[in-house]
């Protein structure tokens, strides 16, 4: 039977061919809209690794010039102090500029085992980073006191890092070289679920933090605040006050992580909404298009299905004909634009993972099947409603 | 005879009522999408509120040293402007601005977030900000390090709520009080080199920016030309001090920085092996293409099946010695009339649209609209859209047979 429907297909070549080109065409703009669309999923699915509600950033810059490291630590010591004796401050760390939910980007490269690993982010912080944000530690331990004292530098990693580097197998205790640099080896101490710093939709990435030293308070710029729930405005005006009145020459700022998340997340998602709503109406479009010409098509063969109907085929069988005609029709487009859609996974586009490309190809080739089949039904109907005599008698 | 055209592309529209809904469906979507979009280009790009000068203007935003162990690239320093870029002969003036940087101000415990920017006074002789009241600071107060601030018609509504005239008021920001000397309208944030809250004297900041000697820092720079003639000439003198000033250190051996255009310097990517025009330009074919291919091909495929419907009227008229151009102009002309009609829709949905957009306040300050620019632009793709699904189905029309035509009946 499919031969014979084949047949029928190659002898319209011509007018099935826009058709197929439109098919193809509309897999091709659905496969790029569910990519995207199943790898921002995929993100969001992901835990965020940490808690940001309470949590503030606090950004200085130029705080303090001194040669002596002392005093500079003095210095901060009663920065720290002050803050932390406020009844509203659960907790607060200082660390580097690339805080959650900013553009901020330090990254660099890190070999193990003669593997090269790019975009590893470097993050600095204190010890008391993982208590500020609530992150959760996997395996070993964060950074304390006795950390200063190690020969090689210690780290902590996070879970993407660890699985890319490691696998399933332990990551604790061992060295993963900063570089090429053979010298500068650094031994792994912990591994901390991974914090999606991006927001919701972004992948956490990997990452690494090293603690911080003594010099790192020079180039410093934020400090992470986890407040109590109850912490209003009147709050933070008391902490902005107390801040500029001790770092007098800095430009000071607090931000909330809320609303930082909000942004940056706004930037994933208002591209996205556009693109879905250019989806749907491209669907929408295409659907009509080919609801309107099947169904003129019909209506240009009512001589054929009389004829067919005359020599005994039931109402079904010609509108299942019709139905598999236009799903072979389908079938082909589709065969095309698959081919153009395994490039991606194959070629290694856009370094995303091969499961997101292939469960967007699934659901765009189940769209395009959905939307050929349901437009072909009214038409098809109608076609099994087409009386012998009556067609027959017309030609 | 172009009277007789319409009345039968009007018949002909109204027979078959499910396929012209088609049609203007996809016509007026399409123009929908293409027409928000260009509104929004020509609101980001296209504005030139408040730099009216862009075309004897020239934008220095990025420098990038390149060395063995990396690059590093950034907005300039003001001593890397004030040192080598005012030095330059043909610009007349020479606007610095920092980056706009946030902070906070509490009123009535209520926080407020600030912008602030620190310029030169060059940059108010470049820049034609509409003032509501008051005026720029000049070079005496600056000079003074006077503790005054031009804001903006938002931060005033914010701080002081609505009252007529601030001037002379004192606004606090980052803990230190600034004297208001003027208020200016509002700058979306898109043209983010000329967008703030509050504009100050650069010599009042904490930071005292003159001290430094390092090329990259957070500043921008606008050369101004005598004339549009002199700005290939500027941008001639900008290149070779470039090629003459030493490396910042040894850690570098290459340097690039340009004076550009404003669209050029707008989509910079801040990285000299990717210029940002390339993207942005690429990005938006992509996405026309994306928009525009799917329904030209829908509205061929449904054009072919309402002419071949047509087919005996065809037929007929060929009897009668209507030559194939004949047919093909009319066919071309039906179909430019209901391209035009989807076009109206299109409009009157842009319209709708920009509206939704414009009351959610996506973007702050970003108000788009309908333009003459916009308006042609519409114009022109209902045309190209017209054309491009006429042409095919009228040449195959044109291509029927009598006997076959006048037989399908």
């Amino acid at each position: 039977m499919f031969k014979h429907l084949f047949k029928l297909i190659w002898n319209k070549k011509k007018q099935n061919f826009l058709l197929m080109t439109e098919m193809l065409f509309s897999f091709l703009v659905l496969f790029a809209v569910f990519t995207l669309l199943v790898y921002y999923y995929d993100n969001y699915k992901k835990p965020m690794g940490f808690e940001y509600q309470n949590v503030w950033v606090i950004s200085y810059n130029n705080a303090y010039q001194t040669k002596s490291t002392d005093s500079l630590n003095t210095y901060y010591e009663i920065l720290r102090q002050n803050i932390k004796a406020m009844p509203e401050v659960r907790d607060l760390s200082f660390c580097s500029f690339n805080t959650p939910f900013t553009n901020n980007m330090s990254q660099g490269r890190v070999t193990y085992h003669k593997k090269e690993f790019y975009h590893m982010n470097f993050y600095t912080a204190d010890d008391s980073y993982p208590a500020t944000m609530n992150m959760q530690i996997l395996e070993g331990r964060w950074f304390n006191k006795t950390d200063i004292v190690a020969k090689d530098k210690p780290i902590v990693i996070n879970s993407d890092t660890k699985e890319q580097l490691f696998g399933k197998g332990t990551a604790v205790g061992q060295l993963i070289s900063n570089g090429d640099d053979k010298d500068k080896m650094m031994r792994v101490i912990g591994v901390v679920q991974s914090i999606k710093v991006k927001g919701d939709y972004a992948p956490a990435g990997l990452g690494l933090y090293q603690r911080s030293d003594t010099g790192s308070l020079r180039w410093f710029g934020k400090i992470m605040v986890q407040v109590t729930p109850g912490a209003n405005a009147a709050f933070e005006g008391r902490l902005y006050k107390t801040l500029a009145n001790y770092m007098k020459n800095s430009n000071v700022e607090i931000e909330h992580l809320t609303n930082k998340r909000t942004s940056i997340n706004y930037f994933t998602l208002v591209p996205m909404i556009v693109l879905s709503i250019v989806g749907v109406f491209l669907a929408i479009n295409v659907a009509l298009g080919l609801f309107g010409v099947l169904w003129y098509n019909i209506n240009q063969r009512r001589g054929e299905i009389g004829l067919r109907r005359a020599v005994g085929a039931s109402g079904g069988a010609v509108s299942s004909q019709l139905i598999y005609e236009s799903m072979i029709l389908a079938t082909l487009s589709l065969i095309v634009g698959s081919f153009f859609a395994v490039q991606f996974p194959l070629l290694n586009v856009f370094d995303l993972s091969a499961g997101i490309y292939i469960s967007a190809m699934l659901l765009a080739i189940l769209f395009i099947y959905t939307l050929v089949f349901l437009c072909s039904l009214y038409p098809g109907r109608q076609a099994a409603a087409i009386y012998p005599a009556v067609a027959l008698h017309e030609e | 005879m172009l009277k007789n055209y319409f009345k039968i592309a009007i018949a002909v529209l109204r027979r078959r009522k499910f396929f012209t809904f088609i049609s203007l469906f996809g016509i007026s979507f399409t123009l929908t999408i293409l027409l928000v979009l260009t509104s929004f280009l020509d609101k980001v790009v296209g504005d030139s509120y408040p730099d009216r000068k862009r075309d004897r203007s020239l934008y220095v935003t990025h420098l990038q040293e390149d060395g063995k162990d990396g690059q590093s690239s950034s907005t300039l320093s003001y001593y890397f402007l004030s040192h080598f870029v005012s030095s330059l002969k043909t610009p007349v003036k020479l606007g610095i601005s920092s980056t706009y940087e946030g902070t906070n101000t509490y009123v009535n415990n209520k926080k407020i977030a600030v912008n602030y920017k620190y310029t030169n006074a060059d940059y108010w002789d470049i820049m034609e900000y509409d003032f509501i009241e008051g005026k720029a600071f000049n070079k005496q107060q600056i000079d003074n390090a006077d503790k005054v601030a031009v804001i903006s018609e938002d931060m005033k509504r914010a701080y002081f709520g609505d009252i007529p005239s601030v001037a002379g008021k004192y606004i606090e920001a980052d803990n230190v009080k600034y004297r208001v000397i003027g208020v200016v309208k509002n700058v979306p944030i898109t043209s983010y080199n000329l967008y703030s809250d509050i504009y100050l004297p650069y010599t009042v900041a904490k930071t005292d920016f003159t001290k430094g000697k390092g090329y990259l820092g957070g500043f921008t720079a606008v050369m101004l030309a005598k004339s549009a003639a002199d700005v290939p000439r500027m941008r001639n003198e900008y290149d070779a001090m470039m090629r003459r000033i030493p490396m910042e250190s040894n850690r570098f051996n290459k340097m690039y920085s340009h004076a550009e255009s404003y669209l050029r310097s707008y989509v910079n990517t801040g990285n000299e092996n990717t210029s940002g025009v390339t993207i942005v330009l690429t990005i938006i074919v992509i996405f026309v293409l994306l928009v525009t291919v799917l329904p030209t091909l829908n509205l061929v495929n449904i054009n072919i099946t309402r002419i071949m419907e047509r087919s005996s009227e065809i037929g007929v008229r060929k009897a009668f010695g209507a030559s194939s151009g004949t047919l093909v102009y009319q066919f071309l002309i039906e179909n430019i009339i209901l391209t035009l009609l989807g076009g109206l829709i299109g409009l009157i949905l842009a319209f709708v649209a920009i509206q939704v957009i414009n009351s959610f306040h996506l973007i702050p300050n970003l108000v788009l609209s309908i333009n003459f620019t916009v308006l042609g632009i519409g114009l022109l793709v209902c045309f190209f859209f017209g054309l491009l699904s006429g042409v095919y189905p009228a040449w195959r029309m044109s291509k029927l047979n009598v006997v076959t035509a006048l037989k399908a009946q």
